[in-house]
């Protein structure tokens, strides 16, 4: 009986301690604005029941998913059509290498391997002899596109901008060794790509 | 933009698609259909159009030939083109032509998969070559 005793007035006693150090303790919060997260209990009277009968019997949410539906389609697309439209680039995109040319058609390459020295990859051979007019050029110009990790190392290393990596993205090939660029085709991508590898080159001139 | 503005929108889609049957083509052809203005056409028959009313991104666009019929790629776009198409340069070619010199080649699409792609090849002779024995000293 007695621990009964002491049980009951614990209560009490400490509702009073509270009371009594309350405006002691200036600091003190008292939280009374709660908002209720779970899931709330199911009203029973009778209307909240038909309301609740009706939106299952006329597949309320349905209709309301279907008119989402709707203007999702009514609405511009956050996407870009892709073969059609296409996404902003810079000028200093670094894409599919090409080896450039003189005005006057001569290639500017001088067999200097910086680039061949610089590439971190290792992904560029170079092999040079003397032309037959004397000058200094390559035999072999191989870039391993697959090894290559497009950080332009060699664009920036090249004294004559003759290897540059241009603004084309779009050569994925079906066969690895389609990847493996010889010095023709580096030219020739050159030749294709020259109006606008130049224009690219020319807006950035001040950064260069 | 009001709802009559987006239903006008609607009447210039179809009327700029070629009517109910042209905007079905095309709706099928590119999965998306717009209106816009013709910027203009290069050489292989690609025709470029523009409308601000769409966000950037979606503002340029290319239709493809009907000659290359549903083998359109992205790498039909020549340079030229490319360079605005994809938001380098806001002059169109045909405003600001490009520098052309007599050696430059022409575009050619990604070849890949193809008869006329690229086989890699030496471009040197090779450093050691197989003996061949003499036969006439038998």
């Amino acid at each position: 009986m007695a621990t009964l005793k002491v049980f009951s007035t614990r209560g009490k006693i400490h509702s009073l301690i509270r009371q009594g150090l309350q405006p002691l303790c200036a600091s003190q919060q008292i939280r009374t604005n709660y908002v209720h997260v779970g899931q709330k209990e199911e009203k029973l009277e009778w209307s909240p029941i038909m309301d609740r009968a009706a939106t299952s019997v006329f597949w309320n949410e349905l209709f309301k998913g279907l008119g989402i539906c709707f203007a999702m389609i009514l609405k511009e697309p956050a996407t870009i059509n892709y073969p059609f439209e296409k996404g902003p680039l810079s000028p200093r995109f670094r894409g599919e290498h090409a080896l450039r040319r003189y005005p006057s058609g001569e290639e500017r390459c001088i067999a200097c391997k910086l680039c061949e020295a610089i590439c971190p990859a290792q992904a560029i051979t170079i092999e040079a002899e003397p032309r037959s007019d004397g000058s200094r050029r390559t035999t072999r110009y191989d870039i391993d596109m697959t090894k290559c990790i497009y950080c332009g190392f060699c664009q920036e290393a090249c004294p004559v901008d003759a290897i540059v990596e241009g603004p084309n993205f779009e050569y994925s090939t079906e066969t690895r060794e389609e990847l493996l660029y010889n010095k023709e085709k580096l030219l020739s991508n050159g030749d294709k790509w020259e109006p606008e590898i130049a224009a690219n080159l020319q807006a950035d001139y001040l950064y260069r | 933009m009001s709802l009559f503005q987006k239903i006008g929108n609607i009447g210039k889609i179809f009327r700029q698609n070629g009517g109910l049957v042209g905007s079905y083509l095309k709706l099928f052809r590119t999965d998306d259909l717009k209106w816009g203005t013709l910027v203009g056409e290069d050489k292989y028959g690609n025709k470029y159009f523009q409308n601000d009313y769409y966000f950037m991104g979606r503002n340029r666009w290319v239709e493809y030939p009907l000659s290359v019929g549903h083998d359109y790629d992205a790498s039909q776009v020549p340079p030229e083109w490319h360079r605005w198409l994809q938001y380098i340069a806001d002059e169109p070619p045909s405003q600001l032509p490009l520098p052309k010199r007599k050696w430059m080649a022409d575009h050619t699409e990604n070849l890949s998969g193809t008869e006329r792609c690229y086989v890699p090849y030496s471009t040197t002779r090779p450093k050691v070559e197989a003996w061949v024995p003499p036969k006439n000293n038998l």
